[in-house]
């Protein structure tokens, strides 16, 4: 069932330019420049209750803003959206009880006082029960890590405790939507593991429909079997995201170590030479012809090593990122 | 959000205002230490007869002032520069996705940061009341006492929503702090903060009785003082009341508008 509907959605900004120098500026004190700019530009897109869907895009691209939108924290300029039958923007304090958005670069907990005092102010504002409160916390506490953290004061935990307390600070009035814009930027590889292990988890356990956005494709590979990529404000991709490569599909890539140094001339009739130090090379060769392609490498060259694979995601994705206003596939 | 979320935010309040001891320590001095400077400045122009004072004695004049100087303390806000930067930086989001008022969650944080710094002024207001009782033989009556109280309540409302209203026009102008500054200081004169405004005859004082500056400050410090007739009293909670309802509609009407404009800049 559908409890996310997105349709023609559009958010046009103004902003103010200033040319270089002391003359932009007194120019701009006089006459300001504005342009128009087009962050999110006519997207649609569904997601069904319980499914952990990733936005993907590159910087300004329009992931957050659509997730601002979302959350009803922004107006969209034209297009209509539908969350569990509300509009988000009306900001209805029923749609507000049923989800909660966590922004890595923001936080919602009073930086001078420790979590506990958040998480009881969240318990009066959505008005949980305190039993069910105590119930919940001590869940989120123990599959996170930080009930030793409970009481220090926010400031003073580090970057990744910080996110596991907003977590649960958004978790605890039990939101069947979830949004997340970014929740493991900055954070170390255990940090992001760590967040990444409870968010799949969570979401299997509660079936909480997530929305998430993140730069780091392990992020959206755990937690999201389906994924969005947007840019230019369009959306160019909708689908798992082991798919992004395909469109590379008939494209495989040989990773060959020799004996000897190798030169590029020689390399030339097997494949296309991406890289090539002294007796490695790694070469983009035809799905069709990769068998021959092989048995010639054998025969031409001293190879100690070979390995074949696909292309990775990431260069799917970019591959996206440099496509623009192409419809949704 | 029920009004027992209003007080634990106000709870709250109280508790960042304490987390620092020697900022708290410095900022319950800091308040003193002003109106101590304006009392002897009076001192200085009375005794050179260089204060034109129209009818004021220098005991009432320094009465005034210490009462005035403690009174626009206990209302001052400070809370408006923070809005201002949720609403340029994005701070604001976190108040938007939740069932809350935002104008309500910031007088209760608010009120709560104050409300131990307006403990230690009403201590310092009662020392000042009963040294001039002693000291000068004015007699103050306990229901002026009562009524400088409750208009002390509506003032600190008054006077939060008049810097809320103008905190919002954030929406509109990106860098708001300067304008603070300058209408802070105006405010605190034309408020009476400094002198009382009828020293400068009855054009400023009809100016100040119909603008809503003089009611946050002036107004309380005259009725215990004894300036006012009860008559004039209630009028002037009549006026506490009237410029509250105005300044709540003009911040909704600002808060409506403003929240479609908002632009939530960051990530």
């Amino acid at each position: 069932m559908e409890i996310i509907t997105v349709k023609d959605l559009t958010k046009t900004f103004t902003y103010s330019v200033k040319e270089k120098g002391l003359r932009g500026s007194l120019r701009n004190l006089f006459a300001r420049q504005t342009r128009q700019k087009t962050a999110v530009s006519g997207i649609s897109f569904a997601v069904d209750q319980g499914e952990a869907v990733g936005l993907l895009g590159p910087n300004g691209a329009g992931k957050t803003t659509t997730l601002k939108m979302l959350s009803g924290i922004l107006y969209p300029t034209s297009g209509e959206v539908k969350v569990a039958g509300y509009v988000p923007w009306e900001r209805q304090r029923e749609y507000q009880r049923r989800f909660a958005i966590v922004m890595g670069q923001k936080t919602q907990l009073w930086p001078d006082l420790p979590a506990l005092d958040t998480f009881e102010l969240n318990r009066r504002i959505y008005q949980i029960d305190a039993a069910e409160y105590q119930r919940t916390l001590d869940e989120l506490t123990s599959l996170l890590d930080v009930r030793s953290l409970l009481q220090v004061q926010v400031r003073r935990l580090s970057l990744g405790e910080r996110m596991k307390m907003e977590l649960i600070a958004a978790l605890l009035h039990r939101p069947e939507i979830l949004y997340l814009d970014e929740p493991t930027i900055g954070l170390d590889i255990l940090s992001q593991r760590s967040i990444r292990e409870f968010l799949h988890y969570y979401n299997q356990q509660t079936k909480t429909t997530i929305l998430l956005t993140s730069h780091y494709t392990a992020d959206i590979e755990a937690i999201c079997p389906r994924s969005i990529i947007i840019n230019h404000g369009s959306v160019v991709f909708d689908g798992p995201l082991a798919e992004v490569s395909e469109v590379f599909g008939h494209k495989k890539l040989v990773s060959l170590k020799a004996r000897r140094d190798l030169d590029a001339g020689e390399l030339a009739g097997f494949g296309t030479v991406r890289r090539l130090d002294h007796n490695t090379a790694l070469l983009e060769v035809d799905r069709d012809g990769l068998q021959g392609c092989l048995q010639r490498l054998f025969g031409a060259l001293p190879v100690v090593d070979l390995d074949v694979k696909d292309i990775p995601i990431e260069e799917g994705i970019a591959y996206f990122y440099r496509k623009a206003g192409v419809g949704a596939q | 959000m029920k009004p027992a979320g209003y007080c634990y935010i106000f709870g709250m309040g109280m508790q960042k205002a304490m987390a620092y001891r020697a900022d708290f320590f410095l900022s319950l001095a800091s308040c003193i230490f002003p109106i101590i400077m304006q009392a002897y400045l009076w001192t200085a122009l009375y005794a050179a007869g260089a204060a034109d004072t129209n009818g004021y004695t220098y005991e009432q004049m320094i009465l005034y002032t210490l009462l005035a100087g403690i009174t626009s303390r206990i209302v001052a806000t400070g809370f408006e520069n923070d809005v201002a930067q949720d609403i340029k930086d994005g701070g604001l989001n976190k108040y938007l996705v939740k069932p809350v008022n935002y104008g309500s969650y910031c007088f209760a944080q608010f009120a709560g940061s104050k409300a131990a710094a307006v403990g230690f002024l009403l201590a310092v207001t009662a020392a000042v009341l009963g040294g001039a009782s002693l000291l000068l033989g004015i007699p103050f009556e306990p229901v002026r006492l009562a009524l400088y109280a409750l208009s002390l309540a509506l003032a600190l409302v008054l006077n939060f929503s008049i810097f809320f209203t103008i905190a919002l026009l954030g929406f509109w102008l990106t860098e708001i702090r300067q304008l603070f500054g300058t209408i802070s200081i105006v405010i605190m004169v034309i408020s009476g903060g400094v002198f009382p405004l009828d020293i400068f005859g009855p054009a400023a004082a009809a100016a100040s009785a119909v603008l809503p500056f003089g009611y946050t400050t002036q107004f309380c410090v005259n009725i215990v003082n004894g300036q006012l007739t009860m008559g004039e009293i209630g009028l002037g909670f009549a006026a506490q009341l009237f410029w509250i309802i105005v300044f709540t509609l003009a911040h909704r009407v600002l808060w409506w508008q403003g929240a479609k404009r908002y632009t939530a800049v960051g990530g």
